[in-house]
């Protein structure tokens, strides 16, 4: 015999999911299809205007690329760093220790604070790197002041500060692989690295790949940083997607309707390159069990 | 047997009544949402008792100092009522200002506005119409005691008054003589000999000094700023006689590439360059040449903030060109304006009466920190506040007197003002050619025009 259900138990769900998802959603789709300012919006239905005007923006376009790249790069190197320092970690115990706890300190700070400390210690006159490098007698250092080397120093403190993440998760699969597994192998006498893709990465795999898929996402969002360290700059160097939708919504032309057709363009680009991580991680899950 | 009490229909059924509310949801949000364009009556009060009324400010987080610590303390003697204020960044508090209104949330009494905001917080029905309570009682107000350069542009639009003038802001050079004399550089009166001074101080200090600092980073406020400066000082405009834009001019060229040219003797690196960093490389010592607000006058002067109290000089903004004639830019400049949210109105009008008098429109601006600077022209030829900013008084009664540069404040005029600061940044990177980067920002404003 099968209980019943009353109905009224789905209603908390059902609210949520359309408080949270459905009324953003249509809301989101409704500004990107009508003349929206932040002052009025929904005036008037223009069609696909403005999509026109969001690829019409000069950084736009340029920065759905600029953070495609970003977000593939920093998610390949943080998840590669953060399985390297889980091995380490775990190489000297099960417990993450105070190494692991300092070592999570960058993730814990507010990537606000993040932003003015590394700009500090960037600022060409004055600052901390700046010293240290004319003491070198390495003059005029400020990597900040080109937009290749703006956006390398934009990802790598993304790095630095999201590898722990990666860590975390990468150290607690760790933990799921049989020892005994691992000294068979070694007492078969398999090279260490024959050990980890044999035995060790069919374990971890699917963790890794969530976290890399994580990794992706975080990086795709990134703004914080950007805002404080760069405001874009220098040009439009480091103007990433957030960035200019932030800049499109509230920042100077409080044009909503634009910002919303670009967030939705963003959001598809998103959503194309998370699922194609997404399927390559099932087939590899699949092919690994 | 089926025995699910949540079927694929009846599921189906609820989710089409939930898209169909969440569709409905953004309409009547935006009826809700249609601000107010209330009009302030004539007989609303100038002054009065406040007792237990608490006025709740949105301000530029630089003027906290005036309206916290100054004004609030004389306001409660003076009135009884309490003052408490909100700072917003800069660069967010016309948006935040339009939100209180239009979420209708209606925190706030009284908004500090930029006056190139005015456009669209006037569009978004944020602003209370003053016009017939100013008109009115324009004798009492004192109207005719604000500098003509300013009032106006600060708080009309479209043949109606929004607010009154608070900060009178314009820019002038200050320079540090001490780098000048060790250098043997004179003062500069041109912007060729602003670069020539410039590029002989970087040289012979080899990065212990700056000849310049130009502030450049990519907002309106900041690199705008710099621009528009250099344009005056070449005798453009940004719009000419028509109100049509003229961002290709030669004196707008002439500009940029001054902008772009003086990088390499200017403190790196321009695009990076903010008001912390370009107030505090002055201050500290560590450059000799910066265009900014006339309250630079009160910080350098200030020997818990300055390293070169005694040790600077201030002249009008340089000229270059055929333009023999110098000429400052409304950079900026903020007015107090009545919320259209509002549920102390009385009080709110008669506070914006009260702190935009001379009394203590020379208090705030003669208090260093406060980065106030005069709106009524007693303030600005008073004995007093020449007293404060010492050496710059001249330079200041020269430019607040003239004919400064307005900028545009029309609805959608930040959009305007960020899409050229844009343009401006892709020139000085070396992204795009001056000509170029100008083209894009004269297109972008004529299709905003039309």
């Amino acid at each position: 015999m099968t209980r019943r259900v009353p109905l009224w138990l789905a209603a908390p769900a059902i609210a949520g999911l359309l408080l949270f998802l459905v009324y953003p959603t249509v809301y989101l789709v409704a500004l990107a299809l009508t003349r929206s300012s932040l002052a009025h919006p929904l005036r008037v239905f223009t069609g696909v205007e403005n999509f026109q005007k969001a690829f019409a923006a000069p950084a736009f376009a340029p920065s759905l690329g600029k953070s495609t790249l970003f977000a593939i790069v920093v998610a390949v190197v943080t998840t590669l760093l953060g399985l390297g320092l889980a091995m380490l970690l775990r190489h000297r115990g099960a417990g993450f220790g105070v190494a692991g706890a300092l070592l999570l300190l960058p993730l814990v700070t507010a990537p606000v604070l993040v932003g003015v400390a590394w700009k500090l210690l960037l600022a060409p006159v004055g600052g901390g790197l700046a010293g240290i490098a004319a003491a070198l007698g390495l003059g005029g250092f400020n990597p900040l002041g080109s937009g290749v080397g703006a956006l390398i120093v934009l990802g790598l403190i993304h790095i630095w500060q999201w590898t722990p993440f990666a860590a975390l998760i990468a150290f607690a699969a760790l933990g799921v692989v049989r020892p005994e597994l691992v000294e068979s192998a070694r007492v078969d006498g398999a090279s260490p690295w024959r050990t980890f893709t044999v035995v060790t990465w069919p374990a971890i795999a699917p963790s890794l790949l969530a976290v890399a898929t994580l990794e992706l996402v975080i990086g795709y969002k990134v703004f914080d940083t950007i805002v404080v360290i760069t405001s874009g700059g220098p040009g439009f160097a480091t103007a990433l997607s957030p960035f200019v939708i932030y800049q499109t919504g509230l920042r100077g032309s409080f044009d909503m309707g634009t910002a919303a057709a670009q967030t939705l363009v963003f959001a598809a680009v998103v959503g194309v390159v998370a699922t194609a991580v997404t399927t390559v991680r099932a087939r590899m899950v699949r092919a690994e069990g | 047997m089926n025995t699910s009490v949540f079927p694929r229909r009846r599921a189906l059924q609820l989710l089409g009544l939930a898209g169909g509310a969440a569709a409905l949801a953004p309409v009547l949000a935006a009826c809700g949402s249609s601000g107010g364009t209330d009009a302030l009556p004539s007989t609303a009060p100038l002054s009065g008792k406040f007792d237990g009324v608490t006025l709740k400010l949105l301000v530029n987080q630089p003027h906290v100092t005036s309206f916290r610590d100054v004004l609030a303390p004389k306001w409660q003697q003076a009135t009884g009522g309490r003052l408490e204020v909100t700072p917003a960044p800069y660069d967010q508090l016309t948006s935040k200002q339009i939100l209180d209104v239009q979420s209708g949330t209606g925190e706030f009494d009284i908004f500090d506005y930029f006056y190139f905001g005015l456009g669209d917080l006037v569009d978004a029905g944020a602003l209370t119409d003053l016009t017939q309570w100013i008109d009115t009682n324009a004798q009492q107000i004192g109207v005719s005691g604000y500098l003509p350069s300013i009032y106006d542009p600060y708080t009309l639009l479209d043949g109606k008054r929004y607010g009154l003038p608070y900060d009178g802001d314009v820019h002038i050079l200050f320079f540090n003589t001490e780098l000048f004399e060790r250098y043997r550089v004179e003062p500069p009166r041109t912007w060729d000999e602003y670069d020539a001074a410039a590029a002989k101080i970087t040289t012979d200090a080899k990065g212990a000094a700056y000849g310049a600092i130009v502030s450049g980073q990519q907002v309106p406020m900041i690199l705008g700023c710099s621009y528009i400066n250099r344009l005056t000082g070449y005798g453009g405009n940004l719009l000419d006689a028509q109100g049509k834009p003229a961002l290709t001019s030669d004196a707008s060229v002439a500009a940029l590439k001054h902008l772009v040219a003086v990088a390499p003797s200017a403190l790196p690196t321009p695009l990076q360059i903010g008001f912390d960093q370009a107030n505090t490389a002055f201050l500290s010592g560590q450059g000799a040449l910066l265009d900014t607000w006339t309250d630079m006058a009160l910080r350098a002067e200030d020997p818990t903030a300055s390293k070169i109290a005694g040790r600077w000089g201030a002249l009008p903004l340089p000229v270059g060109g055929t333009n023999t004639t110098p000429r400052t830019a409304l950079d900026a400049g903020f007015g107090l304006g009545i919320s259209t949210a509002t549920k102390n109105r009385d009080a709110a009008a008669a506070f914006i009466n009260w702190a935009t008098a001379a009394p203590q429109n020379q208090l705030v601006s003669s208090t260093a920190g406060a980065g106030i600077d005069p709106v009524r022209g007693e303030v600005l030829e008073s004995a007093g506040y020449a007293k404060v900013v010492t050496k710059a008084i001249d330079p200041i009664r020269q430019g607040l007197n003239g004919h400064p540069l307005v900028w545009p404040k029309q609805a959608g005029a930040p959009k305007l003002l960020q899409d050229l600061v844009d343009q401006l940044a892709l020139a000085i990177n070396g992204s795009q050619t001056v000509e170029q980067s100008l083209d894009n920002a004269q297109k972008s404003w004529e299709s905003a025009a039309t």
